[in-house]
């Protein structure tokens, strides 16, 4: 397992009115992050808030290429980016200890928090089609490149690490400064990671590191 | 965090407790334990509270120190309000010392002001200012700044400083209303009341009226003879003669003073300061004897004639003696005065603060409630005590989320 300090490579916020960033997620122009009762578009150039959508928030955000998810209470609504409209919702795998939002592959990524494990799910039903067991409470989750990472957030620590989806071992962990927490994860399919850092109500952009 | 979790803390925020009930009602980690203590508390079933708070502190892990610790100054908090200051205040310090290294110093001065209190209702005061001391100034969340004065408050109205109270009252007053919570304006302006509520009687020729804690200042520069029954102590502007450690002189003096100019019989006098039921003329010796050394004691502030039919006094330098007595003076005064501030409270903890013994307490607050002077609710170890309720009964809740919000 590779571990180094995960490099900040940006900062976005403090937002006005938004009080905490509960997931986050990326559309390939902008970052959405879920700020409770707000859906936010932030352009990433310019780190301000292009567009907000009116609808209940509470964990983690994915985006399927045309549409939004995002988890609320205890189910995960599907959202059309376009016009806010909540287009159906399906039951959360957590019952509602959900945390982590990604889209891959066809499927939902959802990571249940304290229960520490990712839950692939069928998108349209919400059945769980398999478990990965991790050894922290997740909080983000995100795919890029066949990349399997995840947002960690236990106690005062986080991190962001990147698993083995077969077998949930840990093969790369970027260690959080002191103090700054991740509470959602996406990557840009690039070479950045935009977290979500929690009650600081900021969104940071943390460098993905090539693999040699 | 996760997302009912977050839906329920923000219910909470919001003033919903149900709301936050509804979302967690049937879970048992650490984080809905926590937020349905909270949720409990504000519904008032402060019981429940306490143990829902003292299972999330079990349950959150090692590495989860912050959320412990708020859950220990919730249930502290609690614990204060339902005036049980039986709690271990060493776990309080260590939550505070906690949250103080974790950075959370909002949350860190919030425990320094529960502890501050409960030492200012032990009578603790000077070591109540020396807590506030150590939270120091740094700036604070005006909710946290409404306590603060309220304890600066408190000890000043115990030290009979009725200006700082009111000064402190003022600006407690002031961020009340810039927090916004209408539970701590309601605190504020009862405790306000108490500036505005008979804090002693003062018994002079023979009449009584009711003074105000600022009426009780102002005898310090009066001129008069003062006896003063709250400190045992007779004066008359800088000069005192302290009779703490001997209660009949005392009697003796405030009976002298009472009937002043008149004088008292020699009788009224034994019974008075003898409790002696029949008098004899051994008491007669006594009595002289007493008034001899009451004489020598008294020599620099009035002088003790004999009379026909007893003694009077002879106040030196002053045409006014006057009587400073307790509001309600009688047998157990003391009880009642703590439960004067309408709080519940449960024997122990009055025996707490009264350095009595839990027995003697029982027997008084028995006596208190057969004439129904005081009454109680609950039973066994939950039985509280309470004068006849006082309108706007604060509940003082100003309880920290226990959750790193995320």
């Amino acid at each position: 397992m590779k571990r180094s300090t995960a490099e900040i490579v940006r900062e976005y916020g403090p937002f006005p009115d938004v009080e905490a960033v509960h997931g986050v997620s990326y559309d390939g122009r902008h970052v959405w992050f879920a700020s409770g009762d707000k859906l936010n578009a932030v352009d990433p150039e310019s780190g301000k808030v292009a567009r907000s959508l009116d609808v209940a928030a509470h964990a983690g955000t994915a985006f399927d290429g045309r549409h939004l998810f995002q988890i609320a209470e205890d189910r995960i609504q599907k959202i059309d980016a376009a016009s806010g409209a909540v287009l159906g919702t399906i039951p959360a795998p957590g019952g509602g200890g959900d945390s982590g939002l990604a889209w891959a592959e066809g499927s939902l990524w959802v990571g249940q928090y304290r229960d520490r494990r990712i839950h692939q799910i069928d998108p349209d039903t919400g059945k769980i089609l398999r478990t990965i067991e991790s050894k922290r409470f997740v909080t983000g989750v995100t795919w890029v490149d066949g990349e399997l990472w995840h947002g960690t957030w236990e106690g005062d620590d986080s991190d962001v690490r990147r698993i083995d989806p077969e077998t949930g071992r840990i093969l790369e962990q970027l260690d959080m400064p002191e103090g700054t927490m991740v509470s959602g994860l996406e990557s840009d399919g690039g070479d950045r990671l935009f977290c979500g850092g929690g009650a600081s109500g900021k969104v940071r952009a943390v460098r993905r590191p090539r693999r040699s | 965090m996760e997302s009912l979790i977050t839906a329920a803390a923000r219910a909470l925020e919001a003033g919903d407790p149900l709301g936050a009930l509804n979302r967690v009602a049937l879970r048992n980690d650490a984080p809905s334990l926590a937020l349905r203590g909270i949720a409990m508390a504000q519904l008032g079933d402060l019981a429940k509270a306490k143990t829902l708070l003292r299972s999330a502190a079990r349950a959150f892990g090692p590495r989860e120190a912050v959320a412990r610790a708020r859950c220990v100054v919730a249930e502290a908090e609690i614990a204060l309000v339902s005036r049980d200051l039986s709690w271990p205040a060493k776990t309080l310090a260590g939550a505070r010392a906690s949250l103080a290294s974790h950075g959370d110093l909002a949350n860190a001065a919030h425990a320094g002001h529960i502890e501050a209190r409960r030492l200012l209702l032990l009578g603790r005061i000077d070591e109540a200012e020396r807590t506030l001391a150590e939270i120091g100034a740094s700036p604070l969340p005006p909710a946290s700044l409404v306590v603060r004065d309220l304890v600066v408050a408190g000890i000043a109205i115990r030290r009979l400083k009725t200006r700082d109270a009111r000064a402190a009252l003022d600006r407690a007053g002031k961020a009340a209303l810039q927090a916004g919570i209408p539970a701590l304006v309601a605190e504020v302006d009862s405790a306000s009341l108490i500036l505005n509520t008979p804090a002693a009687r003062l018994i002079a020729r023979g009449s009584e009226h009711p003074l105000l804690l600022g009426e009780v200042e102002r005898l310090a520069t009066s001129t008069a003879l003062v006896v003063d029954t709250f400190h045992h102590v007779v004066r008359r502007q800088g000069t005192a003669v302290s009779l703490g450690t001997r209660p009949v002189l005392f009697a003796l003096a405030r009976l002298l003073a009472q009937a002043w100019p008149a004088d008292v019989s020699r009788e009224a006098l034994i019974s008075g300061a003898f409790q002696a039921k029949h008098v004899d003329e051994s008491h007669r010796a006594r009595l002289r004897v007493e008034i001899g050394r009451l004489r020598t004691q008294l020599k620099p502030l009035a002088g003790i004639s004999a009379t026909r039919q007893g003694f009077e006094l002879a106040p030196k330098k002053t045409r006014d003696v006057i009587v400073l007595a307790r509001p309600v003076e009688e047998k157990h005064a003391a009880v009642l005065a703590i439960l004067a501030d309408g709080e519940p409270w449960s024997s122990s903890a009055l025996a707490l603060a009264l350095r009595m013994s839990a027995r003697s307490v029982q027997r008084a607050l028995e006596e208190l409630a057969r004439s129904n002077k005081v009454q109680s609710f609950g039973h066994g170890r939950a039985r509280r005590w309470m004068t006849p309720p006082v309108p706007g009964f604060p509940t003082g809740l100003l309880l920290p989320s226990p959750l790193a919000k995320a």
